[in-house]
């Protein structure tokens, strides 16, 4: 166990809490960065799309972990990124303008999403974005002429200053970069008083109030901040899958991101790092899930969501602090051994608290 | 008498989501718990009906009867194993777990029957009532009748039935039902295999009219809206939202432009949402400090 | 010019009269405490000078202006803090970021110097820091610093709402029931940091509070109310002994 002795203030408000802190995550990314040496094409291809899921997911993380705003639309967001994103390159407007004003129009989006959202809580802002969510879907269906409809479009190739971003190798390079930035963004956000509203808010909205935070504008604004995130990742994404169509995002795609945020552990953004692996690798785990398998099984039609929801249940069930937390809890025993004692993480069972007055 | 027309078909279906409204409303007054798979219960109802009365070739009635039962018993048995160990546990979980439950549910129902649409046979398919000009096929006019007779029963059971007064009661206030003597544990497993058992019958009488395959549950997220439009809480709100929704959608599919009637439900939502959030009929208070 | 009046306030909740044309003023420096029969209509004067409900009529004035029809947010910003009766504080947070959150109103940084985190939000971050651990010596609250709110005893959390309040910098501090569930010891050092809030600190006071030992030990005045209206205003002393009062405490 190590005990951190503090002497002053900074050493709370820093990112890394230690020197180990900085020394494990310096090698981490140094291993990202050397990694394409190594890898090929395929598994390149998989990292990146891991790193878009966790853009994503710090989008999202921000707005259900940290703000304590459910939202079921969060593929609207996406759709709304990859398609502004998509559109502008196909006009020819440079990479990182078209990825900066698909992030801006997303946030644009998401706050006059938030605005009727302001006066909802719980399940109806749930249903309300899944309300907003369908809308959209309608709406890349039946704008033709921009969204090329059930069609759907092609996305122009990624370029900038000459180099083809479209490789597995520098479109890795991209998304990995993007990544650090985004959770770099997302950290200070949440040490800074902004990131302190959202999760007054999330705890207690009177209280919140009596300590002078406008309860509309940290809503709005965390609306609008995980939309611009998670259009962000859509960006990326549109370039990813190369094609855009309706039918990429879904309900099933909102509910696959809600499934990372919680099965990567509710309110922390190393749950969004291990819920994006996760989530990436899980076809091909239900791959190799399929080749063990009699036949009978594996060519049931509806295994994949099947096995979506049962992982789902058994997470909240027996782990709802996700993977983060169960790690913490590996970590612990191994720190503390043999002292450790399984009643330490026993959950409190509490009494429902009632959000009716009736 | 075209209007008159699309006003029926469109009560008729409206009745369909008013049934899965309420059961939505009916487990979150019991439990707060929001059952976001109650479309995939409605499902399940349908196939097993399918079962008993196209494959076991059970009498109409007597099948619909067991499917009943049937439908009673999986809500408990849901309820016991899967929400149990979620009381006191938050609400967004609870939400994301019947979430999950809706594509458990889905698999398996495609597991076991496939994913060929199939129909249920009826003894009164294909025959209509014509009261006048207006031409009315016999699944709408049970669609119809099934619903007065079922919002009838439940009323009665809510307000004479020991047991419904129970249910009421620790819908109110949980701790003070179980210091009364309530088993409110107990009690929540029946309001889930009554909120199944109504799922059930809903997908009984939409059987006929609408092709039975595991994704027909989507409709659930319609009732949902329904639910929401006629105030989550409220019995009657559900019934009425749901008739709303129907009666909408059917207008907005002809007289709008196409891709409007699919998602009508859900901007009658947003609108209402933004104009009265609290539903047509309120049941919800601010927190008190 | 006393620092708070309310004149005439009235508020009513389908049909009850929760408070009817309550007047009174608090002055600068004192300790105020409001003190009635269960349902007198005390917090509920809470809610409305923190404006969390909307007087039906009468004026709220407070250092000069008028603050009847303030927005909830904005009244922290010029000067008012509150605890809770029943506490409302960010439970699944530490005490530290709980009383950071209580130095909100002194934000200068904005959402973009925050995204950043500039030097400016690190210059700001120090002394919101420096401010929490000042009123953390002030209330003894060191031990606790950085456990989950959860995790911690009723009367620690009542301490906890106490110091978040004072991480507002108030003029006036309004405190409801701050000595409900404590034990008696802890009762004890709430009066002297009472004493310390207001004598050293110069805050103003309001309380709600029944029990009457402290009311009588730590305020300068005291109103007592019944069924929502006035009864009498006065030393603590001239309050306890007033007929109505006993009447309104004791019935006929």
């Amino acid at each position: 166990m190590r005990f951190i002795r503090k002497t002053h203030y900074a050493q709370d408000i820093n990112l890394f809490r230690h020197r180990g802190d900085v020394f494990w995550y310096g090698l981490l990314v140094a291993l990202l960065l050397v990694a394409p040496a190594g890898l090929d094409r395929f598994y390149l291809g998989e990292f990146a799309q891991v790193f878009i899921y966790a853009i994503a997911g710090i989008g999202l993380m921000l707005l259900v972990g940290f703000t304590g705003l459910v939202s079921l639309g969060h593929a609207a967001f996406l759709a709304v990124g990859a398609y502004t994103h998509a559109y502008l390159m196909n006009l020819g407007v440079p990479l990182p303008v078209a990825l900066a004003c698909a992030t801006v129009f997303s946030a644009v989006i998401g706050g006059l999403v938030g605005i009727p959202a302001l006066r909802m809580t719980g399940i109806y802002l749930a249903v309300a974005t899944l309300a907003f969510a369908v809308i959209v879907e309608q709406v890349l269906t039946h704008w033709v002429s921009v969204t090329g409809g059930f069609r759907g479009m092609a996305v122009a190739r990624a370029e900038l200053f000459g180099m083809d971003l479209g490789r597995p190798a520098p479109f890795y390079y991209l998304c990995l970069l993007v990544l650090i930035g985004c959770m770099f963004a997302a950290m200070n956000l949440l040490r800074s008083p902004t990131g302190r509203a959202m999760v007054a808010v999330r705890d207690s909205e009177t209280s919140a109030q009596s300590m002078g935070i406008h309860i509309n504008r940290t809503k709005g604004l965390a609306f609008a901040v995980s939309a611009a995130f998670t259009g962000l990742a859509g960006g990326l994404f549109a370039h990813r899958i190369g094609y855009l169509a309706p039918d990429a995002f879904t309900l099933l795609t909102s509910i696959q991101l809600l499934l990372m945020v919680v099965v990567g552990g509710l309110g922390s953004l190393h749950g969004v790092v291990f819920g994006a692996i996760f989530i990436g690798l899980l076809p091909q785990g239900i791959a190799i899930f399929r080749d063990v398998v009699p036949p009978a099984v594996a060519q049931l039609p509806g295994l994949e969501p099947g096995i979506f929801g049962l992982i789902l249940i058994g997470f909240l069930i027996y782990e709802p602090l996700g993977i983060y937390g169960r790690w913490l809890k590996i970590r612990l025993f191994f720190e503390e051994f043999p002292l450790y004692r399984k009643a330490t993480h026993k959950r409190q069972k509490s009494f429902l608290k009632t959000e009716r007055l009736r | 008498m075209e209007v008159l027309q699309l006003l029926i078909s469109g009560i008729s279906q409206g009745c369909v989501y008013g049934l899965i409204a309420l059961g939505f409303v009916l487990i979150y007054k019991a439990t707060e718990m929001v059952n976001f798979a109650q479309g995939d219960v409605m499902m399940l109802g349908a196939f097993v009906a399918v079962s008993f009365v196209n494959l076991l070739d059970l009498p109409f009635v007597w099948g619909v009867l067991a499917t009943l039962m049937v439908m009673g018993l999986v809500g408990a048995l849901l309820e016991r194993l899967l929400l149990r160990p979620m009381i006191g546990e938050p609400h967004f979980a609870v939400l994301m777990l019947t979430i999950g439950l809706g594509f458990l549910l889905r698999a398996l129902a495609g597991a076991i029957w496939g994913n060929e649409p199939r129909a249920l046979e009826t003894p009164y398919a294909g025959e209509v009532l014509r009261l006048g000009a207006v031409v009315l096929g016999y699944e709408n006019v049970v669609i119809m009748l099934g619903t007065v007779v079922l919002c009838t029963l439940l009323f009665l059971f809510f307000r004479f039935t020991r047991l419904g007064i129970a249910m009421q009661a620790a819908s109110q206030n949980q701790l003070a039902a179980y210091y009364v003597g309530i088993p409110v544990k107990r009690i929540y497993s029946l309001v889930w295999a009554l909120s199944a058992l109504i799922a059930g019958f809903a997908g009984v009488l939409t059987a006929p009219v609408s092709l039975i395959d595991p994704l027909m549950g989507f409709v659930g997220i319609k009732a949902f809206a329904a639910a929401i439009v006629g105030g989550f809480g409220s019995l009657p709100g559900a019934i009425l939202g749901g008739l709303l929704v129907g009666v909408v959608e059917q207008f907005a599919g002809l007289y709008l432009p196409t891709g409007f009637s699919d998602v009508s439900a859900y901007v009658l939502l947003l609108v209402m949402l933004m104009i009265r959030p609290q539903g047509l009929f309120a049941t919800m208070q601010r927190k008190k400090v | 010019m006393s620092l708070f009046v309310a004149e005439d306030i009235s508020i009513s909740f389908g049909g009850i009269k929760a408070v009817q044309d309550v007047s009174f003023t608090v002055e600068g420096g004192e300790v105020f405490s409001i003190v009635g029969p269960n349902g007198a209509g005390k917090t509920t004067i809470f809610n409305l000078i923190s404006r969390i409900y909307d007087v039906d009529q009468g004026t709220l004035t407070f250092d000069g202006q008028d603050i009847t029809r303030v927005p909830t947010y904005v009244v922290p910003e010029m000067g008012i803090a509150r605890t809770f009766q029943n506490t409302e504080l960010f439970d699944q947070e530490t005490v530290l970021k709980n009383l950071l959150i209580g130095c909100h109103v002194h934000r200068q940084s904005n959402f973009f110097s925050d995204l950043l985190f500039l030097p400016s939000v690190r210059r700001q971050e120090l002394a919101f820091r420096q401010r929490v651990e000042d009123v953390i010596d002030l209330l003894d609250l060191q031990r606790y610093r950085d456990q989950v709110i959860a995790n911690l005893p009723y009367g620690v959390r009542k301490m906890v709402e106490v110091a978040r309040a004072l991480c507002v910098q108030p003029k006036l501090l309004l405190l409801d029931e701050p000595s409900s569930g404590l034990n008696p010891e802890e009762t004890e050092d709430l009066s002297f940091w009472l004493e310390d809030i207001n004598g050293d600190l110069g805050i103003t006071i309001v309380m709600v509070e029944h029990d009457m030992n402290l009311v009588a030990l730590a305020s300068d005045r005291v109103m007592a109310l019944a069924d929502g209206a006035l009864v009498a205003i006065g030393t603590p002393s001239e309050v306890q002994n007033h007929p109505e009062v006993l009447r309104a405490y004791l019935g006929d």
